[in-house]
């Protein structure tokens, strides 16, 4: 009993890190332009094809691979976000549409250029560890050193640049943030860029261990909403409790049943959180 | 008083000319246009109190399946299945509704769609009852006081007698009292309180309704296809009937009919570049949105203002 148990929290921590990686850019982007972005699993898939093309066509290593992906992912999301995001500020319905619309769009160029088929690269890493009862595949625990190392270089950056403290400022009230000199489109175009590579960063750690496929972003997406909605929306610990929490109630049901059955206890779990308190663990009170 | 005539002329024409050209073909693709209209319809109800919701191709599955099962596994009267099917969606909306409803703004929008892919999911991996991805064979024809309905064309003006219904109900919600209750929600919550609505009871009562409505097409369409797959009932049907009333226009009924005739025969038409359908699709609502917000019936109205 007591390996299961140690194997479950660690499988659960593992996905817990890629899924807090997914959710963060997503309700960074929330915080920051009260905006949905319903691409935001589109850029994890460009994150993904990015490695696909470097890394299994044209043979770089891994490693600079992820990081081109990160350069993709920021370069696209900062075009979307200037030429499309800023106008639809302030407009939930139509901004969330539009969203929807960009990733048809996005998902379709896929197609056209990658085809339908379900791709996949080598594996950079291959093996395991053992530690005490559990076994830890190499890939993934790649994945979550990754994950923590992007986690940390956030929470520096938003803890201690001036850019960081001046997108918080605006996160908590976008008018007196400009008062004081905040340019909030300037904070708008960062906060975009960041939560596109954040979503790009983890479509290319998870490009080995799943299929790279153009409809690839719905599963990772629906996981951030879920992760979001239960740590409180547009709050970054808030994501990270979330992400955590998803990850080991993920992992216990799909030992012990399988993954349906563990995303249907997710969401049931996400249901009672919200009717005890609506606005989710950390999210702030209406 | 011309000009009426003359749109009930078109009107007429528009639903009578697949019949009259007869083919197999077109009578398939009318019944879609009308099955279509009614679900963007539904959808638009939830459009006007402002609620984006991402779950109606699944309330589509789920009153499509039941009454599928209840007809096959029961041998319940198809009438009495498409009601049964109807009242279940109805109170899942209003049991879903309930949690989903408390909270303004986008925690709907999110938790409806996690609430659709869910239901997709247990489609497709419970495969003893709902025959996963390989679909469910073998439902049976509509029928009604002993009498089968198996001629297309009767089934196609059955369901424009489902459209033109769902149509003139909600026609009458928006011109009467219980509109502008719906209005003053989208519009000025807090004043609309003051003055006595409830806006959460409201809201979980509008959405009641139009999963309903839902429910009742997905019935009309297990009938028509006889066959069921979850691939129909996705997250993608979802954001078909969002698209029919961005591209025909959210503010009035009729904003969404066009859009269903726009839409669905779309990929008939656009055959030859496969490929870049779904793009262009993407596209064009995009197009739509920044540019025509108020979609085709906008654009009319507007074009009418100007030549007055």
């Amino acid at each position: 009993m007591i390996p299961l148990i140690e194997q479950i929290i660690v499988n659960g921590l593992l996905s817990g890190f890629a899924y807090i990686v997914m959710a963060l850019g997503f309700t960074l982007i929330f915080g920051i332009m009260r905006m949905v972005n319903f691409a935001h699993g589109e850029l994890y898939m460009i994150g993904a094809f990015t490695v696909l093309v470097f890394y299994g066509v044209l043979k770089l290593d891994f490693i600079t691979s992820v990081i081109l992906a990160i350069a993709v992912a920021v370069i696209v999301g900062a075009l979307i976000e200037r030429l499309l995001f800023r106008r639809f500020v302030g407009m939930e319905l139509g901004g969330m549409i539009m969203s929807l619309a960009l990733s048809i769009i996005l998902q379709s160029l896929a197609l056209i250029i990658f085809g339908p088929a379900e791709r996949s690269v080598d594996r950079p890493f291959t093996g395991v560890w053992a530690i005490h009862h559990a076994v830890i595949a190499i890939d993934r625990a790649v994945v979550a050193m990754g994950s923590l190392i992007i986690l940390a270089a956030f929470y520096t950056f938003l803890r201690y640049t001036r850019t960081g403290l001046a997108m918080q400022a605006v996160a908590q009230d976008r008018d007196t943030a400009g008062l004081m000199g905040v340019e909030s489109n300037s904070i708008y175009l960062i906060a975009f860029a960041i939560g596109s590579g954040l979503a790009g960063v983890a479509g290319a750690l998870m490009a080995p261990i799943y299929t790279i496929s153009p409809y690839m972003g719905h599963l990772p997406l629906l996981k951030a909403f879920v992760v979001v909605i239960l740590g409180g929306l547009g709050s970054v610990p808030g994501a990270v409790l979330g992400g955590l929490i998803i990850g080991l109630v993920e992992s216990a049901f799909a030992t012990l049943f399988n993954s349906t059955i563990a995303l249907i206890a997710s969401f049931v779990i996400v249901l009672l959180i919200i009717i005890v308190r609506p606005s989710g663990l950390l999210g702030k009170r209406q | 008083m011309i000009k009426h005539f003359a749109i009930g002329i078109v009107t007429l024409a528009v639903i009578l000319s697949p019949w009259v050209t007869g083919g197999k073909y077109e009578l398939h693709i009318a019944t879609m246009v009308a099955i279509m209209g009614m679900l963007a319809l539904s959808m638009n109800l939830m459009l006007r109190i402002g609620q984006l919701s991402m779950a109606h191709g699944a309330f589509m599955g789920l009153g499509a399946y039941t009454t599928a099962l209840l007809c096959m596994k029961l041998n319940m009267p198809p009438v009495l299945a498409i009601v049964i099917a109807g009242l279940m969606v109805g109170l899942i909306a209003i049991v879903l509704g309930t949690i989903f409803l408390r909270i303004k703004g986008i925690y709907f929008v999110l938790l409806t769609y996690a609430f659709g892919e869910i239901i997709n999911l247990i489609f497709q991996e419970w495969v003893s009852l709902f025959g996963g991805n390989n679909g469910l064979y073998g439902v049976p024809k509509l029928s009604a006081f002993g009498y089968r309905l198996t001629d297309p064309g009767t089934y196609y003006l059955l369901t424009v007698v489902f459209v033109a219904a769902t149509y003139l109900l909600i026609r009458k919600i928006f011109r009467s009292n219980i509109g502008a209750i719906l209005d003053s929600l989208e519009q000025d919550e807090p004043l609309s309180q003051s003055l006595g609505v409830n806006p959460l009871s409201w809201r979980i009562g509008v959405f009641a309704v139009s999963a309903m409505l839902a429910s009742v097409a997905g019935s009309l369409y297990a009938f028509k296809i006889g066959f069921l797959s979850p691939q129909a009932f996705s997250f993608s049907l979802s954001v078909d009937l969002v698209v029919m009333n961005v591209v025909g226009g959210a503010l009035s009924p009729i904003g969404p009919l066009l859009g269903a005739l726009i839409i669905v025969p779309l990929p008939e038409l656009l055959r030859s570049v496969k490929d870049y359908q779904l793009l262009c699709y993407g596209v064009v609502l995009l197009v739509f949105l920044v540019f025509f917000r108020d979609g085709l019936m906008g654009l009319i109205k507007k074009t009418q203002k100007a030549a007055i």
